[in-house]
């Protein structure tokens, strides 16, 4: 097997630039949430500080090897859902290592950390984390459903697995991107990015104040330091999909921050306007409003 | 050779010389007796020698010096010789059993038994019309004697019952003879089938008449109270006798008058044969009472009997070989369980758990049921295949339904009753046996498999069957029973050793795709067997089952004809049976698992008898010259059959149950391999039979709703159960459905993702289910809320358990992943896409369980009663570990498992096979490096892991309650384990969809079977008078439909 | 005259049902049986009777020559004598029955004797 070393240069540059820009951007959502109601909110610089801290911070405790795990699994997943996605269209630079697998293991990945952090937080016995998670699991079964359902039915739509293949599909104007050529999909899909994003009306999950936990419980220093870049990192990864899926993609960095911002702001406008769902009463949302989409989608496609 | 008529004069002269005996001298007695059967016996056995191997013309013996029409006149044949042997058998064995009975009751008793044999072997050698019915009546003055030899005093009662109901029938008899001497001036009956009764006047009355006389001694439904009553209450040696030997002469009977009759009489035997054969299994559905429930299966077996007779008109020269062997196994079997029952001090079903003291007479229980279930290698396996063949190739599709419904309630009471044996209470007392009462039984036990290997023989030279009891693995399997004495762990190295030598040996002779089957039957199999060396003493009765099990899998995938592949198929499930039926609680899962088994493996004959069309042999792979309008329903009748193995969606109830009760080895051997035979089983259909419409229907659609109903409600189900063999079992359920999907999608890949999941299923599910077993083992429950914080105990079980659970859910870099990969590419090129839907569904659910599985048990809160557990055991995790190494390797070369099948099935496929170049697998769609994904995925996670090491390298671990929440600093276990009801919220949104319908279903119809039987039954309210009116009732419903007003 | 006997043999036969059918006690039940067995009797004997002939028996009456146009068939005779034999060891055997069975419980009733059942 032929391998480019200079590929893992590319990809941790690209690493770089996502961390940075996530926590800018996840500082700034943060404020204009808070502006939204009546806050001040955070300095933009907020989440620098915050890592600063955590990494600098040495911890002399642990719950066990899972313990351990548990922010290990959730780092890698992020990263390599990152890095399994190409995120600048047309560019070899920033492919990343998309050579291993298509869209198909991007949709799988994502898992990886999710199932990584039930681990660890599960093994420090502390009854909030595995409240956290099994909230979250049932919330995450039916809100990926539209989501995977609209992978489908664009894979139809384009006969490929390839997310490059799709990005160059949608190449040539704003009226040949997924979103105007398969709208439905484009709708479900969106529905179920806000179910994923924990943020309102979707986030009993992590429930910030109720459970003032969820599962980061017990983490601390440079677990949560780890756990929190994650936080900046796995929700650009998720975007970066549903860009070059419904979006067009992004041929140049400054696209790409301006998308991604975007659509990160679709599901903080919906979080600052909506209040909180049970979980029960989520996943009927779903059932009820989103998957019927993601239905028609494929159907019609 | 010895005369024919000796075997009546033999039984005269001894029984007049006891007449002059001192009535003290009972040995002496008894020894002429002994004497006079045996010689009747060996007359009897040498004129089947003489038919059967020298081919010997039939011998008519003249009495009075004069040929009939103006003599009695008796036959011997083939038939006569080997139904007298029977008889004479019967008697002996039953004198030697009634040892006690016959000392006690002295020289009289002796010479009834004497006539009564006599008599019996008169009414099978006459020819004569008259005589006939002498004979009839010496039996019924016998029957009426020996009742006498009962301890039970309602034998009394009993007996009085047959002498009424015997008056009315004698007097339709005699008038019948009269009338029929009349119209044809002969007695003979010959003469008067020549004569042709029927065509005279007042014929068809006669014959009516006689008709009825004769078939009424074959205890018809409803006329059998009488019947019901003598088997109860008579004494058990003599119940054998009166089910084997007097059941057999009245059948023959019941022939030789059909002679007369012609064809017209062939229908109403048929109706009232079957009638009684679905009656009688019906009623004996409530029964508790062992020898009244025998009777019942008595009554329905002759009944059958009677109907494959009513059918002479198609089958011909079959007949005989049919009726025979039904005859014969119904006769042996029937005796040996009456002969057994005298063994018994109790009358309730349950208290045959008294037999587990002795294994042999479980063994020989098994034969026996199994004879009468029409179970391979015996007789009856051979008679029903060829009369269901027969039936379907003339389209009578109506009978062939109803002998097999029949069919499975009969196999359904005889396995409960199993069941009670090896799992109900069992009272300290031992069994007390003479030599004279273990010998019938054992001769019994011996008759029945020789008789399967003649009947093997037969069927092998005349229907150009193989027989069975010359398969290699089944010989090797049943040689494990000759070898339960010795420790498990020799047994368990020998099966290791034969099931992979086996492999070597012919490796080379499977196709790629059964190639995969034969590596999991046999490989698969054995490495699970390795688990089995931490079992103890001997574990008698173990190996057998698993290595029949084995046998019937390994003789699946190597069957090339239906007949063989049938064979295979109910070998394995009743292997699985006894292996389930192993488990603590499994005995009414175990059950449902047979009857299922059973009910599916009937529609596959069915299905298998529709394709056929009559042809004596058809190969599996002549099912794709089928058309239209037979094709269709030959591919449901098989998919169902299938499908209750690799339990779809409706007929899955049995599983959860059968899978999660079973040992700790056995739920491995029965999920990961034995669930693949079902798949197997598909394959093989699909593959053959292609896409099928009924009535517009695809069919393959219908599979691909079923197999994603299958996955979603499998996975549903799974996460609301507290029991970890539960979860794991219902899991399968969803795994099922998937491969099931696969499969229907018909396409290139949807048959590489049903493979995928073969194997995939095949190891992370018995590494699930070995953790999951030993971890059960060392707690003491399977319900994961009693558990939790196991990890520091039990590592390498948690790390078992990470690995499957990861590969389960399909998540990258391990094997589950490809199955997902292949899965998405193969829905593409497909039409179909609701059901798609469904399955998208169903797969984040998987989540949910598998956290489940692994948060509970090994995460969370350590018990105190758990903190000193060890480890599973050496030999539970041995196969783990192999496992977690297969399932690595697989998920980085997934192209040394498929790559061969890839090319094979471009052949049924050509389209939409992937490339193999490199290490990246190519569709036409997309494309995956699991290698590249192994590596990069393990450089991350290590760089990261080392990192966190590095900078927490001081990190001590603290205590387990070293935690807070909600202001307090916990300190019990049970209450800061969340691990009860994990799901809450989500049975609040989604438990309407897993309400137990099938369950409820399935439930009220066994429950309306039951009623109506206990109903029914009624009928039989106790009283002679009662009986006699069912008689007339009986006579006047035969008159109204085959002569009419 | 045939008929007449005919007739007569099977009202008894339907006597006898009837009786065995109506009547509860079980030496009534045996009378009843043994008419219809006579019955059953007089209808073979009537079927074998041809008008006109002489009784089967080869004497200086009838020569073994003229026999076949002479007598009758004597073939339903015999029948005749052998179903009076097994009758009557029938009936014997049903009225040790009773017998026993009444030293058991007291009552010749049948109705009384249900212990086996369903």
């Amino acid at each position: 097997m032929q391998f480019d070393w200079m590929k893992i240069p590319y990809s941790l540059l690209t690493l770089f630039i996502v961390v940075n820009y996530g926590f800018l951007l996840g500082a700034l959502i943060q404020k204009m949430g808070a502006r939204a109601g009546r806050r001040y909110g955070i300095p933009i610089w907020q989440n620098y500080v915050d890592m600063l801290k955590n990494y600098s911070m040495r911890s002399s405790i642990t719950h066990g090897a899972m313990f351990y795990l548990g922010p290990v699994f959730r780092l890698s997943g992020g990263v390599g859902l990152l890095l399994f996605v190409p995120t600048i269209y047309g560019s070899y630079m920033f492919s990343n290592l998309s050579f291993a697998g298509d869209l198909i293991l991007a949709l799988y990945f994502v898992f990886f950390g999710t199932l990584g952090m039930a681990l660890g937080a599960g093994e420090s016995g502390h009854p909030h984390a595995a409240i956290g998670i099994t909230r979250g699991l049932s919330q995450v079964s039916t809100a990926e459903l539209p989501f995977a359902l609209a992978v489908f039915s664009v894979a139809l739509q384009y006969q490929t697995l390839s997310v490059t293949d799709i990005v160059a599909a949608q190449q040539g104007g704003m009226m040949n991107w997924t979103l105007f050529t398969n709208p439905l999909a484009v709708a479900a899909a969106m529905l179920a990015f806000l179910g994923t994003m924990m943020r309102p009306p979707f986030d009993v999950v992590v429930a910030p104040q109720e459970i003032p936990i969820g599962p980061p419980t017990e983490y601390h220093s440079s677990y949560l330091a780890m756990m929190q870049t994650n936080r900046a990192i796995f929700p650009i990864a998720k975007i970066v999909i549903y860009m070059n899926l419904f979006f067009g993609g992004a041929d140049s960095w400054p696209v790409f921050f301006f998308k991604v911002f975007l659509i990160y702001l679709w599901s903080a406008f919906v979080g600052v306007v909506f209040p909180r769902f049970r979980v029960e009463q989520s996943i009927r949302w779903f059932l009820i409003w989103a998957v019927p989409l993601g239905i028609l989608s494929i159907v019609l496609v | 050779m010895v005369n024919a008529l000796y075997l009546i004069v033999a039984a005269l002269t001894a029984a007049f010389l006891l007449g002059f005996l001192n009535p003290a001298r009972r040995s002496a007695a008894y020894t002429i007796t002994l004497l006079a059967l045996t010689f009747m016996s060996c007359v009897s056995a040498s004129w089947v020698w003489e038919f059967a191997v020298n081919n010997a013309a039939p011998v008519d013996i003249f009495t009075a010096g004069t040929e009939p029409p103006f003599a009695i006149n008796l036959r011997m044949g083939l038939h006569e010789a080997a139904l007298t042997l029977l008889v004479n058998l019967t008697g002996l064995l039953s004198a030697l059993y009634l040892k006690d009975a016959l000392f006690a009751l002295g020289r009289r008793g002796m010479a009834v038994l004497l006539v009564a044999v006599m008599a019996l072997c008169g009414i099978i050698l006459t020819r004569d019309i008259f005589n006939l019915f002498v004979f009839f009546e010496l039996a019924v003055i016998s029957t009426a004697g020996l009742m006498l030899f009962s301890d039970d005093s309602r034998a009394l009662a009993a007996g009085f019952k047959y002498l009424i109901v015997s008056q009315v029938l004698s007097v339709f008899f005699l008038i019948g003879i009269i009338f029929a001497y009349h119209a044809t001036g002969t007695l003979n009956i010959d003469g008067m089938a020549e004569a042709s009764l029927g065509m005279k006047t007042g014929g068809s009355i006669a014959f009516f008449m006689l008709f009825i006389a004769v078939v009424a001694e074959l205890k018809p439904f409803p006329a059998n109270g009488w019947a019901l009553d003598i088997y109860e209450s008579a004494h058990p040696a003599f119940a054998a006798i009166f089910s084997a030997a007097t059941g057999a002469a009245a059948i023959y009977a019941t022939d030789k008058l059909l002679l007369i009759g012609g064809a017209e009489w062939l229908p109403i035997s048929t109706g009232i044969g079957i009638v009684t054969f679905l009656a009688a299994n019906l009623l004996a559905l409530p029964q508790t009472n062992d020898r009244r429930l025998l009777a019942y299966s008595s009554i329905a077996q002759t009944g059958l009997i009677l109907a494959v007779l009513g059918q002479r008109d198609i089958l011909g020269d079959s007949a005989p070989f049919i009726a025979g062997g039904l005859l014969f196994s119904h006769a042996i079997a029937k005796a040996g369980l009456y002969w057994l029952s005298g063994l018994i001090a109790g009358r309730e079903l349950a208290d045959w758990a008294i037999l587990r003291s002795r294994p042999l007479l479980i063994f020989a229980f098994v034969t026996f049921i199994a004879m009468l279930s029409g179970l391979p290698p015996f007789p009856g396996f051979y008679a029903k295949w060829e009369l269901v063949h027969m039936l379907a190739g003339e389209g009578r599709l109506a009978l062939l339904a109803f002998i097999l419904i029949g069919a499975l309630i009969e196999a359904a009471y005889l396995f409960r009753w199993f069941g009670y044996i090896i799992k109900r209470e069992q009272t300290d007392q031992t069994i007390a046996c003479t030599p004279f009462q273990i010998t019938p039984i054992l001769a019994a036990v011996v008759g029945g498999w020789a008789l399967g290997l003649v009947w093997g023989d037969l069927s092998a030279s005349h229907f150009g069957q193989s027989n069975l009891l010359l398969a290699l693995p089944l010989l090797f399997a049943l040689s494990f029973l000759l070898l339960d004495w010795l420790p498990a762990w020799v047994k368990n190295t020998l099966a290791i050793a034969g099931m992979v030598a086996f492999f070597t040996l012919t490796y080379a002779e499977y196709d790629p795709l059964r190639l995969i089957f034969a590596i999991i039957f046999l490989i698969g199999g054995a490495i699970i067997f390795l688990a089995s060396y931490d079992a103890h003493g001997r574990r008698i009765g173990f190996y057998p089952a698993a290595m029949l099990m084995y046998a019937g899998l390994t003789m699946l995938i190597r069957a090339t004809d239906t007949f063989g592949f049938f064979a295979a198929w109910e070998l394995l499930t009743l292997g699985s049976y006894f292996l389930i039926l192993r488990g603590k609680r499994s005995e009414p899962h175990a059950l449902s698992y047979v009857i299922f088994s059973l009910g599916g493996a009937f529609l596959i004959l069915a299905g298998f008898a529709l394709a056929a069309q009559g042809a004596p042999q058809f190969d599996l792979t002549s099912l794709s010259q089928l058309t239209q309008p037979l094709a269709p329903w030959v591919f449901l009748l098989l998919a169902i059959g299938f499908m209750t193995k690799t339990a779809a969606i409706g007929l899955h109830i049995w599983l959860p149950g059968a899978h999660s009760e079973a040992e700790t080895d056995v739920s491995p051997m029965v999920s990961g391999i034995l669930l693949k035979a079902g798949l197997f089983g598909l394959m093989v259909l699909l593959m053959s039979m292609g896409k099928q419409q009924l009535y517009g229907v695809e069919l393959t659609h219908v599979l691909l709703w079923i197999g994603a109903l299958s996955a979603l409600l499998g996975n549903l189900m799974a996460i609301f159960e507290e029991d970890a063999k539960r979860l794991l079992a219902y899991s399968s359920i969803g795994q099922m459905g998937y491969a099931l999907f696969g499969l229907a999608l018909m396409n290139h890949l949807g048959w590489l993702m049903a493979l995928m999941f073969v194997i995939n299923h095949y190891i992370y599910k018995s590494m699930l289910f070995l953790s999951a077993g030993g971890v059960a083992k060392r707690t003491g429950t399977r319900d994961m809320y009693k558990m939790g914080g196991l990890i520091t105990l039990m590592p390498l079980s948690f790390i078992a358990t990470l690995i499957g659970i990861i590969a389960v859910s399909g998540v990258p870099p391990l094997s589950g992943f490809g199955g997902r990969w292949i899965f998405y590419n193969a829905i593409l090129t497909t039409d179909y896409r609701l059901p798609m839907i469904i399955i998208f569904f169903a797969g984040p659910i998987a989540f949910l369980y598998l956290f489940r599985l692994i948060h509970t048990i090994f995460l969370g809160q350590l018990k105190d009663e758990h903190r000193k557990l060890k480890e599973a055991p050496f030999w539970i995790i041995l196969p783990q570990m192999i496992f977690v190494a297969l399932l690595m390797i697989f998920a980085m070369f997934p192209g040394l498992a498929l790559r061969r099948v890839d090319t094979y099935l471009n052949q049924f496929f050509p389209e939409g096979g992937l490339s193999w170049a490199g290490n990246t697998i190519t569709s036409s769609y997309g494309y995956w490096n699991p290698i590249a994904i192994m590596i990069i995925v393990c450089v991350i996670f290590g760089t990261l892991f080392a990192w966190l090491l590095f900078v927490n390298r001081r990190a001590q671990k603290v205590k387990q309650f070293n935690i807070v929440f909600s202001a307090e600093r916990p300190f019990r276990p049970e209450t800061t384990h969340y691990a009860w009801n994990f799901f809450a919220p989500y049975r609040k949104a989604l438990g309407f969809l897993v309400q137990p319908f099938a369950t409820r279903f399935w439930g009220t119809l066994t429950d309306l079977l039951h009623t109506t039987a206990d109903l029914t039954r009624r009928l039989y309210d106790g009283n002679g008078q009662s009986y006699v009116f069912h008689l007339f009732a009986f006579i006047v419903v035969v008159y109204l439909m085959r002569i009419g007003v | 005259m045939i008929y007449m006997a005919m007739a007569t043999g099977f009202l008894l036969i339907l006597i006898g049902f009837y009786g065995a059918l109506t009547n509860r006690n079980l030496l009534r039940m045996i009378v009843a049986f043994t008419l219809a067995n006579t019955g059953v009797n007089i209808v073979i004997v009537a079927i074998g009777y041809m008008h006109g002939r002489t009784a089967p028996i080869l004497d200086a009456a009838v020569t073994a020559s003229a026999a076949a146009a002479r007598i009758i068939d004597p073939v339903p005779q015999a029948l005749v004598l052998t179903a009076i034999v097994i009758g009557l060891g029938v009936t014997a055997l049903m009225l040790a029955y009773a017998y026993k069975l009444y030293e058991r419980k007291g009552t010749l009733d049948i109705a009384q004797y249900t212990d086996l059942k369903w």
